[in-house]
């Protein structure tokens, strides 16, 4: 089957919008028990594509992840408690907190170059949930309790949480397919160059860093919703970043799949696996975490994709013609990892 | 405030300048970004811990052997880890070394549990007068301590063959691997020098305060912050910018209380990546 230009160009959009729907309508059938697990899932996925935006299309790797987490958690738990908003209102007021974090930032931390702005960021992460367990109004370090029967759960909160998951891939769709997230690339493999070339390359950053915190910051407030108790040991742990730079690198950041996988790797082959043994997750996620990047640093998914192409492809040397699965082989260019791209 | 606020801050930079100069060291001569850092200075608290609380020796002495131990873990890490990471993407090095940083907590509690330790020992809480002043005897001798590897330091990189080899590779690597110098190992034991530092800092540490597996990232930051502060390159600056950070935090600690000591270094470190991170990080030769 070879696909005209305009199925092409809009195939993942839509597998996207049903791939939405069919959760979201799965949000009526599922148990409890699966529901959580979906909200814990779609949250570290939100995340983990956040950061793929920020770092895997636009060049900067954050450490700083867990520092929207908890101030997206914390902006609509605080609302809840003190002002007994409703929980729409808390939630939109979420993704504006991170956002507003992400500006006032923004002026520092977009002059840091490569390493530095990983080191700001770290350090933005742990100051804010050193402030946090010093501000007496959020809790403290004790934290704060949201009131249960004012937030949203079970189906309706996995079906938030899908919606939020499909907001994170439609933006990195965006960033792959557009000319925005090509401009982005450009800098990110050689800035100066593509400032030569006329790329505004603040204002592209700061366009890869608002949203990327928006949607951190709202995959927050799913948390804090889910969680019900949350504190700065929770929401603001480090170990937020560490997730999200894990399980996209481990996916393949740079890719608009591999987080996915990586998400589902991680989550099922590691923290759920060894829910009773932390040390020996934390052992594994490192030594994980050092052998991507020390023997596949492209992440799983274009290796996957490489295997799959080379099972399917002809093979050299058997003499025979190009089976019907290898043409989408055929149509990419040259030199290049044909199904990563396409895919990816 | 007092005069003593003052000298405990700047006694207590000292042990910043420590742990910031191993940063600075590995930052200035191999471009690398050492998240696992405060793991070096934290496992050399633990490794003397084996001698000062099992064997009960007195952690001035055990300090050498910590330093070594942790020298001889750190060579084989960037010989055959970091090193050809280096030459791959850009972000590799840094993403390795927040793997290791995870890697070293997790076998820290492992081995030693998650209760925090400490390294006793006769002067770790007795008090001393100084021109009038009192102040901790563990810190006067960490102050003294770090004068004396910041020296080192200085002397080995400017008056010796392998320091010059040091310069060379920091300065141009390509040329200096041209000239005969084997950069990878001029690597590895830059490394391993700055592991040692760190063991160093982290006996100290262990004497003045307890610690337990998850106390290497404050440390880590308050090494990046003395690093943004002083510049790469120059000894004395670390030295001074520790200081400064040691004074900054035992006053803000005196004004605000005590929850307030790390806040007040860590927007003090981003403030200043704000202001000037361009000139304060202007990569210049070591030493």
């Amino acid at each position: 089957m070879t696909l005209t230009p305009t199925l092409r160009r809009w195939w993942p959009a839509a597998a996207l919008l049903l791939a939405t729907t069919v959760c979201f309508a799965l949000g009526g059938v599922l148990d409890n028990g699966t529901l959580d697990l979906g909200v814990t899932l779609l949250c570290y996925l939100a995340i983990a594509q956040a950061w793929n935006i920020l770092a895997g299309f636009g060049g900067l790797v954050s450490l700083g992840s867990a520092a929207f987490v908890a101030t997206g958690g914390y902006a609509a738990a605080l609302l809840l408690v003190h002002t007994g908003l409703s929980w729409p209102l808390a939630v939109a007021a979420a993704p504006v907190a991170a956002m507003l974090l992400a500006l006032l930032l923004s002026a520092a931390l977009l002059r840091l170059r490569g390493d530095y702005f990983s080191i700001g960021t770290l350090a933005i992460a742990i100051a804010l949930q050193a402030l946090i367990r010093n501000w007496d109004w959020a809790g403290g370090a004790s934290g704060v309790t949201l009131p249960v029967d004012a937030v949203p759960s079970g189906g309706n909160l996995y079906q938030i949480a899908v919606l939020v998951a499909a907001l994170a891939m439609a933006l990195t769709l965006y960033a792959r397919h557009s000319a925005f997230g090509l401009r982005l690339a450009a800098i990110r493999d050689n800035e100066p160059a593509a400032a030569g070339l006329g790329v505004a390359v603040r204002r592209h950053q700061l366009a890869a860093l608002l949203p990327a915190g928006a949607i951190t910051g709202l995959a927050g407030a799913v948390i804090a919703f889910q969680f019900v108790v949350i504190s700065p040991d929770s929401v603001a742990s480090v170990s937020w970043s560490l997730n999200a730079v894990l399980m996209a690198v481990v996916g393949g950041m740079g890719t608009v799949l591999g987080p996915l996988l990586g998400v589902a790797v991680v989550y099922y082959g590691l923290t759920r696996e060894l829910q009773s043994q932390q040390t020996l997750s934390l052992v594994i996620e490192g030594i994980l975490l050092i052998a991507i990047v020390r023997f596949a640093p492209q992440g799983v998914w274009p290796l996957l994709c490489r295997a799959t192409r080379r099972l399917l492809g002809p093979r050299p040397g058997s003499g025979r013609p190009a089976a019907d699965s290898g043409k989408e082989t055929e149509t990419a260019p040259p030199g290049t990892e044909p199904l990563a791209v396409d895919l990816a | 405030m007092s005069l003593d606020v003052l000298a405990a801050g700047i006694l207590a930079g000292g042990l910043y300048a420590l742990i910031g100069l191993g940063i600075s060291l590995v930052f200035g001569v191999l471009g690398l970004m050492n998240l696992a850092h405060g793991e070096l200075v934290i496992g050399g608290a633990y490794l003397a811990s084996l001698l000062v609380v099992d064997a009960g020796w007195d952690p001035l002495a055990a300090l050498p052997l910590a330093m070594a131990a942790m020298a001889l873990i750190a060579y084989p890490l960037q010989r055959y880890l970091l090193t050809p990471l280096l030459r791959g993407s850009k972000s590799a090095p840094l993403v390795a070394t927040f793997g290791l940083s995870l890697l070293a907590q997790a076998l820290f509690q492992a081995a030693f549990g998650t209760h925090p330790k400490a390294l006793p020992a006769s002067y770790a809480d007795t008090g001393l007068s100084v021109l009038g002043m009192r102040v901790q005897t563990v810190y006067v001798i960490a102050f003294g301590l770090t004068i004396v590897l910041c020296a080192a330091t200085h002397l080995v990189l400017t008056r010796t063959r392998a320091g010059s080899a040091v310069r060379a590779a920091s300065a141009d690597p390509d040329t200096a691997a041209v000239l005969g110098i084997d950069v990878n190992r001029v690597y590895a034991m830059t490394f391993a020098g700055a592991a040692a530092l760190a063991a160093a800092g982290g006996v100290l540490t262990g004497v003045a305060q307890s610690f337990t597996p998850n106390s290497g990232l404050p440390l880590l930051l308050t090494g990046f912050a003395v690093m943004a502060l002083a510049g790469i390159g120059s000894v004395g600056g670390v030295l001074m910018a520790g200081v400064a950070l040691g004074v900054l935090q035992s006053v803000s600690v005196g004004l605000f209380g005590g929850g307030w000591r790390d806040v007040v270094v860590y927007l003090a470190f981003f403030l200043v990546l704000a202001v000037r991170p361009q000139g304060l990080f202007r990569k210049a030769h070591a030493g």
